[in-house]
């Protein structure tokens, strides 16, 4: 399916890096902020008014989610002003570095096979260790075969993160990088990092995340392009103000670094948790916007949201017990950072608020707010024009540009489709709630995934409402009524109706994702193709 | 230095290119506002149509059914402009999103009402534009508009209709400039409206424009003289542009005999309106007078204008008399009294603020006993609602081909 050509997987295999930033780019964008922000001003003088509000905690809670949105995106843009590439340092000479790679039961073997082999390739020095609990004899062959260290870390609490400690431990080296075992690491990798160390002060070197199957469905795709802005300008715009944060896969540390934090955090964001206490600890960060490595992304719907869960849950952690634990040792620019990020996942209970606005409406009859349309629409579009207009600028910066330039609407479908993920890792964080066992077939069962169910329901309430108003509207409602009700009622219609329009992206990726035959996509990566000449 | 003056000039230069940016949007945004609000607007009305369209009441149980009589009335200007017949009116403000108080008034009066009174003031605001939805929604009722249209001054936007004339002193003179032109594209767009809405409606301009403390389009203001030129300006722009389904009501309000001083001439008015509110003893300079002392010397001179009339404001406050009363003696001779009324519209206000300080509440639908004695009133008239043959036959006026004379002041 798609495009799994030899060519487009020959341009995936690449070094890539993203483009460097010139002072008239970084002045461009700054004029589109400030436009953007004086947008964002006249759009407040228009908001913040005393005949707009028809309930006074409606219009509070409207006020609150709507101006929560705006914020964030205010915060985003300020980051990208700093944004910033580090120079390129030649690696340090004859350092130990050491790669920690994790499997677990039900791993598929041939997938380490690809991974060992390619860390094998990689030319700095390093040795490559094998962090297995499979209790699968056929996991140390793999690891032996491809010359890699194989060490049996059994029964740990902590998952990764209990085996990397119990790890550190076994070993010596003085730098150590994780690399998740979907992700193929190109020769090259360690050449583009180990140069940092010089700074005595670096804890950790994070590069990017990038994927090689995200042509293999919607949810893959669309999960592939949540992330394209992270890695680029975002996390760009981050290590200019030395926030940038430790994404679990592809982080290269300093042991000592890790060591004066008692080791790799453990939870379900375990590494916002270490990156969050590296830089308490007072180390410094650095985000260098390069692809040496490509992984994995999930292909079905099902996946995708648990993965989504278990981060929503594991961010709420770090914002709840480690934030405010740390919060004298941190930076402002660091405390506003992980205040961001930390409530990301929010927007799962805003999104809940924005969409029961036209029930209430149409089942309760209350209404938050006197606005026309009409003039919200018109006072809202400069902010939105600027934002798209940063968002597209900006992505000059993305690590790949020819391959992830776009509006990303089938990650924004995805994203609006996991609302009741994300609602759900906030509710649990509150009273620290476990998360739900929900099995995920490895194999497409021709079934839909239990996490598309409330886009389900979202849709059955929304044709039963259209059929209740339409009745309603045919056959009760006086004919005085009608003509001068109708602007509203189909006003709100429209505004429900474009939330309805959402939930079929989501439920198209679970249809999709039903009928996904399961694919070895490793089988097909070839590792002498992999060219580490750096692609423009 | 060096460092300081390049960074200093770099971040102004930076905020000044932003603001100007951002600025340049808003303008844009304010240029096509108006445009895109007709859309909206436009979109507006036509959706309701559609619907209207679609859910397609049964007929012959809707209000339009029990006032299919006045069909033959409202698509004949002829007869509209000459009935043999009283038509009956109401207008009450809350109206906002429905005409259910209208239709529980008439359930009351035991009557349909064929004229729907509404007010609308001149201006750039949005809602300030020929109101479609509301001359559509009564006419899909089966009644006919009735629009008091308000020339204030105020709202218009100052970069569309340039003035030196400092805002508070805007309506100033403002008769002059309405029949200077200043106004035109205002009035030429709300009368290509009207055109396109397309059934005759009454169009009451202007109105009270002699009483010196109200309407910043009195004399105060204004010359008599110069309401005239106005006048004929507005009705010219609307005979040039083809918006000859209004019929224009020269409403002055009878308590200052001044009136006759106002009146634009036959050709330019199609109907006399006049007030006839009974303030009682509500404020110091009122007392209560009775129907005949408000309306019996204007309408001896009015009866000889050669114009059919219409009580265009008709109700009386509570106190300091029998309101009831009030309207039985009012109403219960006046086909006979006052044969050249041909139009009585119900003033069901329950918050007036243009006279007092304090609201006045004109609303008589909760007041059983003024109910009882209107609706054994207009039972007692037999109005008959079949217009002879004769009538019917004549061309309706407005498609009859109009000279349409400039106004003086052109």
């Amino acid at each position: 399916m798609g495009r799994t050509s030899n060519t487009g997987v020959n341009a995936l295999w690449q070094y890539r890096a993203a483009a460097g930033t010139a002072t008239t780019q970084r002045l461009r964008l700054a004029v589109l902020v400030v436009a953007g922000c004086g947008s964002i001003l006249h759009l407040a003088d228009w908001w913040f008014r005393a005949e707009h509000v028809a309930s006074l905690p409606l219009f509070l809670v409207l006020t609150f989610i709507f101006w929560w949105g705006i914020l964030r995106m205010v915060v985003l843009w300020i980051s990208y002003l700093r944004i910033s590439k580090p120079p390129q340092k030649p690696a340090l000479p004859q350092r130990r570095v050491a790669i920690f790679t994790t499997s677990s039961p039900g791993e598929p073997l041939s997938m380490f096979e690809k991974t060992l082999a390619a860390c094998a390739r990689i030319t700095y020095p390093h040795t490559t260790y094998l962090l297995d609990d499979t209790r699968d004899p056929r996991f140390r062959e793999v690891a032996e075969r491809n010359g890699a260290v194989w060490l049996e870390l059994v029964g740990l609490p902590g998952a990764k993160a209990g085996k990397i400690n119990a790890a550190l431990q076994r070993t010596d080296e003085e730098f150590i990088l994780v690399l998740d075992p979907d992700h193929i690491p190109f020769p090259n990798f360690l050449d583009e990092v180990l140069g940092y160390f010089e700074d005595e002060k670096v804890g950790f070197v994070q590069v990017a995340q990038a994927y090689y199957n995200q042509y293999r469905s919607f949810t893959a795709r669309g999960a592939a392009e949540q992330t394209y802005g992270f890695y680029g300008p975002t996390q760009m715009g981050m290590n200019g103000l030395n926030c940038a944060v430790a994404i679990g896969a592809n982080c290269t540390f300093r042991r000592t670094a890790l060591e004066s934090i008692g080791g790799h955090g453990i939870g379900l964001a375990e590494d916002l948790i270490t990156a969050i206490r590296m830089h308490a600890a007072g180390w410094k960060s650095v985000y260098n916007p390069i692809v040496v490595s490509r992984g994995l992304v999930p292909e079905d719907l099902g996946s995708f949201c648990k993965q989504q869960l278990k981060w929503a849950r594991g961010v709420h952690e770090v914002l709840f017990a480690e934030v405010p634990r740390l919060w004298p040792k941190l930076s402002f620019w660091q405390r506003l950072s992980y205040l961001t990020v930390g409530t990301y996942y929010v927007s799962g209970a805003t999104m809940l608020l924005f969409l029961l606005i036209p029930y209430l409406f149409f089942w309760a009859g209350m209404q938050p707010a006197n606005m026309d349309f009409v003039e919200f629409v018109l006072n809202w579009l400069p902010v939105g024009l600027f934002g798209v207009l940063i968002y597209l600028y900006v992505q000059r910066w993305l690590c790949h540009p020819q391959e992830e330039r776009g509006l990303h609407w089938r990650g924004m479908c995805l994203k609006f489709a996991c609302w009741p993920v994300f609602f759900l890792g906030f509710v649990l964080s509150l009273w620290n709630g476990r998360i739900p066992y929900i099995p995920t077939a490895k194999q497409a069962d021709g079934r839909f995934t239990w996490f598309a169910w409330p886009l389900l329901v979202h849709q059955l309430l929304f044709i039963g409402t259209l059929l209740y108003v339409v009745v309603e509207r045919a056959y009760y409602t006086p004919e005085a009524r009608l003509a001068l009700s109708s602007g509203d009622t189909w006003g709100m219609m429209a505004f429900a109706g474009i939330a309805y329009l959402m939930t079929l992206g989501g439920l198209f990726a679970a249809y999709q994702s039903s009928k996904l035959t399961a694919e070895e996509p490793w089988a097909t990566v070839r590792l002498p193709g992999i060219s580490c000449q750096l692609a423009s | 230095m060096k460092v300081l003056v390049y960074r200093t000039s770099a971040v102004l230069l930076v905020i000044v290119s932003g603001v100007l940016l951002s600025a340049l949007l808003l303008y844009a945004g304010e240029r096509s506002k108006g445009p895109l609000e007709d859309l909206a607007l436009s979109v507006t009305s036509d959706v309701a149509r559609f619907e209207k369209h679609l859910v397609g009441h049964d007929l012959r149980k809707s209000r339009s059914a029990s006032l299919r009589w006045f069909d033959r009335y409202r698509t004949h200007q002829a007869l509209l402009n000459a009935p043999d017949t009283i038509l009956t009116g109401a207008y009450d403000n809350n109206t906002a999103e429905s005409y259910e108080s209208i239709v529980a008034l008439e359930e009351s009066l035991q009557v349909k009402l064929p004229i729907i009174q509404l007010y609308t003031a001149w201006g750039s605001k949005k809602d300030q534009v020929f109101p479609m939805l509301r001359a559509q929604a009564i006419q899909d009722l089966g009644s006919i508009p009735l629009i008091t249209w308000e020339p204030w001054l105020n709202d218009f936007d100052r970069n569309e209709f340039p003035t030196k004339q400092p805002v508070e002193r805007i309506n100033e003179g403002g008769l002059k400039a309405i029949a200077s032109g200043r106004y035109d594209a205002y009035i030429d767009k709300w009368a290509a409206a009207a055109k396109q809405f397309g059934a005759p409606f009454y169009l009451r301009f202007g109105h009270e424009m002699n009483d010196p403390y109200r309407y910043p389009w009195g004399p105060q203001n204004n010359d008599p003289a110069d309401f005239i030129v106005a006048w004929r300006h507005v009705v010219s722009r609307f005979r040039q542009l083809g918006a000859t389904n209004a019929i224009w009501i020269w409403s002055p309000h009878p308590a200052y005999r001044t009136y006759r001083q106002f009146y634009p001439g036959n050709e330019y008015v199609d109907w006399i309106g006049v007030t006839t509110l009974n303030y009682g003893t509500v404020a110091p300079w009122s007392e209560w007078y009775s129907f005949d002392e408000i309306f019996g010397a204007s309408y001896a001179e009015f009866s000889l204008y050669g114009k059919p009339m219409m009580i265009t404001e008709f109700g009386s406050l509570r106190v300091g008399g029998d309101r009831a009363a009030w309207f039985q003696q009012a109403l219960s001779d006046l086909p006979e009294k006052y044969p050249v009324v041909k139009a009585v519209v119900f003033y069901n206000n329950t918050s007036d603020v243009t006279t007092t300080y304090k609201s006045l509440d004109w609303s008589f639908n909760a007041d059983k006993q003024v109910l009882a004695a209107t609706t054994r009133v207009l039972k007692s008239w037999r109005l008959h609602h079949a217009p002879t043959e004769r009538l019917l036959r004549k061309k309706p006026l407005a498609a009859a081909p109009l000279a349409a004379p400039h106004s003086v002041g052109e």
